[in-house]
């Protein structure tokens, strides 16, 4: 009984509960399909497309859980098949391409005072435009982690991978955006060119 | 734990993501280790950093533009259940074809949709608000001499707004509406002192009660009658709602007939 009375959450009522658990969260959608792809029209785009998807298949949306994970995913499957269509982005094997390539940069551990400086003055938007600077892989594990506040086993479900690999992406990107915000403090003079 | 193994874990240690004996080990090395020290709180420092930035809004028109398409959606959903469940009901029809139907002259239930239109389209549709159903149930009793069980849809998320009295046939009737977010549904009964065979429309057995279903001027109805009253319950949500929330007031009103 109680599960038929609860059962029946169709038309008007679907609806009512889809924008209670899921549509609270579209800020975060628009802002992270914003950070995928650069631009407002098509963050638009893909975040409209994301909820609608999500609608149609919120049947399968399990309470209890995290919603904006699920949202996310989503999202990256909703991003990921604009781009197999536009061929724009390097995607798969993105992740094993990306990590050899990057691993082998030489990343430098923070050592000194002069970024903590810039970390108190940098500018909005600097972040954002630091982190879209990073490569896809690990542009997604810093932002659901540091932006979103996902836990790393969310994060390994949304992108679908051990959260071995979740960690070490993620330590990765870190180090790769204080690099880039390095980068940002230098051009803008907040940082003198290190000897 | 020495530096390295403080190093490979730093991330998952910043993040509190670490096992409670790694966590403590960790929290060990730390605490003896001024360059580690200072590493975790460089590491802190820059993920609060991050967390501190501000956070871009949507766009307002983009929200609309989902809510909007997002209730076409649902309709068209409702509307394609539906007519699979009529195809299901008409086979059934043409099964219990010999059961006598309930005709009738007066089609009383175009009376309640025009009632509901009315109603819901008045500043004050309730004469009585309230979401307390004790109160209407003694209300209705106090000032029409009617016996009116206010069903609770509160775990579906209907909530009750209030009643009125009304009129059907020279006669008072009950009218409690409840809303579903802004989908208002109305309940009406309408005592009857004979048993009137008054209700058109398509017959659906359901969880072995029968019911006419109709739709008119947009708005879907159920109505069925007990020997006493007739009861319709109008409103946009759809029929498994509809037929759900007919079923409850009927368990709720048999159960208390009998105490």
């Amino acid at each position: 009984m109680e599960k038929t009375w609860r059962g029946w959450a169709t038309g008007e009522n679907r609806r009512g509960e889809f924008e209670e658990v899921a549509l609270v969260h579209l800020d975060a959608i628009y802002r992270s399909a914003l950070r995928l792809t650069h631009n407002r029209a098509e963050a638009e785009d893909l975040a409209q497309d994301t909820c609608l998807r999500a609608f149609r298949s919120f049947h399968r949306f399990n309470p209890g859980t995290n919603c904006r994970a699920w949202l996310f995913t989503i999202l990256r499957n909703a991003f990921r098949d604009r781009l197999r269509r536009g061929g724009r982005e390097r995607l798969d094997p993105e992740a094993a391409d990306w990590e050899g390539e990057w691993q082998s940069a030489t990343v430098v551990a923070p050592t000194g005072q002069p970024e903590e400086e810039f970390f108190l003055t940098a500018l909005a938007g600097d972040v954002e435009r630091a982190l879209r600077a990073l490569p896809l892989p690990f542009r997604e594990v810093v932002m659901l982690s540091d932006l979103e506040e996902l836990s790393y086993k969310e994060i390994a479900e949304v992108v679908g991978c051990p959260v071995g690999t979740v960690m070490s992406r993620l330590s990765r990107g870190r180090a790769l955006l204080r690099q880039a915000l390095g980068r940002v403090a230098r051009e803008h003079g907040y940082l003198k060119e290190s000897p | 734990m020495n530096c390295t193994e403080l190093e490979s874990r730093l991330h998952p240690f910043v993040d509190g993501e670490l096992g409670l004996a790694d966590m403590a080990e960790a929290e060990a090395h730390i605490a003896e280790c001024p360059g580690c020290r200072g590493r975790v709180a460089r590491e802190r420092q820059f993920r609060q950093f991050l967390r501190r930035q501000p956070r871009e809004s949507a766009p307002h028109a983009l929200r609309e533009r989902i809510r909007a398409q997002v209730g076409r959606t649902a309709r068209w959903a409702a509307v394609r259940r539906w007519s699979a469940v009529s195809a299901a009901a008409a086979a059934i029809i043409a099964a219990i074809a010999l059961l006598p139907a309930l005709r009738s002259s007066t089609p009383l239930v175009s009376e309640l949709v025009d009632k509901h239109i009315a109603f819901t389209q008045m500043e004050q549709p309730a004469e009585l608000a309230s979401a307390d159903r004790q109160a209407v149930e003694q209300w209705f009793r106090e000032r029409a001499a009617l016996r009116v069980t206010v069903a609770d849809y509160s775990m579906v998320g209907i909530r009750l707004i209030g009643a009125r009295i009304a009129e059907a046939r020279a006669r008072p009737m009950s009218y409690v509406l409840y809303e579903k977010g802004h989908v208002p549904l109305s309940v009406f009964m309408v005592p009857v002192t004979a048993p009137e065979g008054d209700l058109r429309g398509t017959r659906v057995a359901y969880r072995g009660h029968d019911y006419v279903t109709q739709e008119r001027k947009g708005y879907r109805t159920v109505s069925w009658t007990d020997g006493q009253a007739i009861f319709g319950l109008v409103s946009m949500l759809d029929y498994d709602a509809l037929l759900e929330c007919a079923d409850k007031l009927r368990t709720e009103r048999a159960h208390e007939a009998r105490l």
